[in-house]
């Protein structure tokens, strides 16, 4: 104890030093969280981002979906299949052309058969993040982009 | 003398200045923390500056549900189309965006540069352009003409151009539906269109905003059937110099409208480029008098009240001097005694006329009302029309309605009311509702299908059995041969009926009709045909009959409806064969 006292009284700096350290040391946890935050933030902005793009390509596909069956709809229609047919050298089948058959069990007003929907199994990502992983992962995020702040990369 | 200090040493030195320097940068450590949390979370006064701008209200537009016929074909889509306008103030070289746009926008180049050159804040280059064009603009915008602005104009398209347009209807501005399907079904078709609260904070993840789409809606209507139909209607009124016309093809057993058919008619693409009595649906609005067709119900009628039977006879003497009118035949011949079937296969408005004297008002309306005569039949179509007759006690109500109104004449009809009260009589003394969706598909894949729906049974079957057999007889023997289908038994009556007009008849005009269904001892399907003002004949046998031939041709290819003889060899084969296999 008296070596202490001895050395306080020998050294105050050093008290001072290690006050300063600990208020040093509360200032870096702080500015750790603050950056692993603010990465979290940029890391979530960009992908609002990413999702709003992948969104309004979604829109723009279900239009050229639309754009494509109208187009599909009016080549089917049935003055434009007749003329096809016609120029491949069909003609609409007479009355007397029809060859009818007895079909066993065949019932023409059958509802439509359809294809059994095959249930198909998700698979779920596994989650194991660890604290130790979450940590890495932020704090690569937070170095990739100081690096694409200075235009670094390679 | 001044004393001379030594000079600090070197660990004096740093010791002295290592607080200054742990001083500062705490001070800076602070500042970029105190930096960071702001940066974070804005002040008040900030966060009340800008909360009007946080959020922004969107209108979610519902998709309109799509239409499709029977089998899938689809009828009425949806599409865009786009308005173009630019900023003027923001265009950097007006000469050289002139020259692209006009390119793109198959527009006068001097158009454009002026609009480019407007003091305006804004300037409507093009409305509506299709979308391809809007794409080409699109990537105009992204290549860097921030100028410009796209705005997106949903449409509703109907490729198959005019086809059943009075069975669908259209849509309007607001997308609106007007009359048939597209007005009838609007509540469904439209789905509901949201108010989403969209944040504007480019951290926050975007939500998934997607308003409910409409309702998918698929027909009864068979498009191949709807498209033979409409042809031979068109080749019809060309050929017989009619006005108009209408056919309906429907399954007597289930009230299906397979098709449907007026002319004129209209694009529902382009409804505006006609008059807007065109988007009516004539088949179930327009009335008209039914003439002869009329006698099958009125024996209908008589034969199930047991008023008359099949042998039942009268004396046929050219007229009938009764309530102050007198009753004339087509001929204007006496035809002597007469039996039932003779009244309809030589269509005598005197026997007509005479039956429904016999049965009285009571009993004649009592049964007019179960075929559904004067009331809507409750088709899910807009802008059905009731059709009008007069019963006693009505002020308008005489007895000379009661053997008029055998015949056909002082009723008021709309052709699907016609055609669903012949529909009772082949479909065993049933009557089936007209029905023109087949199911409707909801936003969630919920299938809705339509049940047949019974209106009621005016008759018994063997009543409908008797007249199915008449109007048979009336087809094979009698005036209406020219319906007559080689191969198949068709059961039909055709009407020719007078036009009423302020003062009495038109002259010289009538509207022709046939109704007939076949194969009689099994219908499958039962078709109604109307003109109006033919002037090619006087009798509808003359020239309606053969257009119910003509169609008929190929309704029995399309419907595969093989002829009776081929039909019941396969039956008796089935039968043989489940009886071997039993």
């Amino acid at each position: 104890m008296n070596q202490i006292q001895h050395a306080l009284r020998d050294r105050p700096w050093r008290l001072q030093r290690q006050a300063v350290a600990l208020v040093a040391l509360g200032i870096f946890i702080a500015i750790f969280i603050g950056a692993l935050y603010l990465a979290q933030s940029a890391s979530v902005a960009t992908l609002g981002r990413q999702l709003e793009e992948l969104i309004t390509r979604r829109n723009q596909l279900e239009q050229q979906n639309e754009q494509l069956r109208e187009d599909i709809a009016e080549l089917r229609s049935v003055p434009r299949l007749l003329a096809r047919a016609q120029e491949l050298g069909f003609e609409p089948a007479a009355e007397n052309q029809i060859e009818y058959l007895y079909v066993p069990d065949y019932n023409p007003n059958r509802e439509p058969v359809t294809a059994a929907s095959t249930e198909q199994t998700q698979n779920l990502p596994v989650y194991d993040e660890s604290f130790v992983g979450w940590v890495q992962q932020q704090w690569d995020n937070l170095a990739q982009q100081f690096q694409g702040f200075s235009g670094g990369g390679s | 003398m001044a004393s001379v200090q030594p000079a600090p040493s070197r660990d004096q030195m740093f010791n002295q200045r290592l607080p200054f320097v742990i001083i500062g940068m705490v001070i800076a450590s602070v500042l970029l923390v105190f930096k960071l949390v702001s940066f974070q979370q804005l002040s008040l006064d900030v966060v009340n500056e800008l909360r009007p701008d946080y959020n922004r209200t969107v209108n979610l537009a519902a998709a309109r549900g799509l239409i499709y016929d029977q089998s899938g074909q689809r009828l009425a889509v949806n599409t865009l189309e786009y308005r173009v306008g630019l900023s003027p103030n923001l265009v950097a070289n007006p000469q050289r965006t002139a020259t692209q746009l006009a390119g793109i926008l198959n527009l006068d180049e001097l158009t454009v540069y002026q609009a480019t050159t407007s003091d305006k804040t804004w300037e409507l280059l093009a409305a509506p352009v299709s979308a391809e064009v809007g794409q080409q603009i699109e990537q105009l915008k992204q290549d860097g003409l921030t100028a410009l602005t796209i705005e997106k104009i949903p449409r509703r398209s109907y490729p198959q151009g005019a086809l059943a347009a009075q069975v669908l209807g259209f849509v309007g501005g607001e997308l609106q539906g007007y009359y048939g399907v597209e007005g009838k079904f609007q509540d469904q078709l439209t789905g509901r269109p949201r108010t989403e609260v969209v944040s504007n904070i480019p951290f926050d993840v975007p939500s998934e905003q997607e308003a409910d789409k409409g309702s998918d809606i698929y027909l009864t209507l068979d498009r191949d059937i709807q498209f033979l139909i409409e042809s031979q209607l068109l080749s019809a009124v060309q050929s017989t110099g009619a006005k108009s016309g209408t056919i309906i093809v429907m399954n007597p057993r289930s009230g299906d409208i397979l098709g449907l058919a007026n002319y004129p008619s209209y694009d529902p693409n382009d409804p505006l480029a006609v008059k807007d009595t065109l988007w009516k649906d004539t088949a179930i609005s327009n009335e008209y008098e039914p003439g002869s067709v009329m006698k099958v119900v009125t024996v209908a009628a008589a034969l199930d009240k047991g008023t008359i039977t099949p042998n039942w006879t009268y004396n046929d003497q050219a007229v009938l001097d009764m309530a102050g009118i007198k009753v004339q035949n087509w001929d204007r011949q006496a035809h002597g005694v007469v039996d039932t079937t003779n009244v309809l296969v030589q269509s005598l408005n005197v026997g007509a006329a005479t039956i429904s004297l016999a049965m009285g008002p009571t009993d004649y309306y009592a049964y007019m009302s179960k075929f559904g005569f004067g009331k809507l039949t409750g088709v899910n179509l807009e802008g059905e029309a009731s059709g009008t007759m007069h019963v006693p006690g009505d002020s308008d109500w005489s007895e000379s309605n009661l053997l008029t109104n055998a015949y056909g004449q002082g009723v008021a009809v709309t052709p699907l009311q016609m055609i669903t009260a012949v529909s009772a009589i082949a479909n065993d003394g049933l009557m089936m509702q007209p029905n023109i969706v087949a199911k409707i598909v909801n936003n969630n894949g919920q299938v809705n299908v339509a049940q047949p729906i019974a209106l009621g049974r005016p008759i018994t079957q063997d009543t409908a059995h008797t007249v199915r057999d008449m109007m048979v007889a009336v087809v094979q023997n009698g005036l209406d041969d020219g319906a007559q289908l080689p191969g198949y038994t068709v059961a039909g009556k055709t009407g020719t009926a007078e036009i009423p007009v302020p003062l009495g008849y038109k002259q010289d005009a009538w509207i022709m009709s046939f109704i007939g269904f076949l194969p009689a001892d099994d219908p499958q399907v039962i078709v109604l045909i109307k003109l109006d003002e033919p002037t090619t004949g006087r009798w509808a046998s003359q020239v309606v009959a053969p257009v119910f031939r003509q169609l008929a041709q190929r309704l029995v290819v399309l419907m595969e409806i093989p002829p009776d003889a081929v039909r019941l060899a396969l039956k008796a084969e089935g039968a043989a064969a489940s009886g071997q296999g039993g």
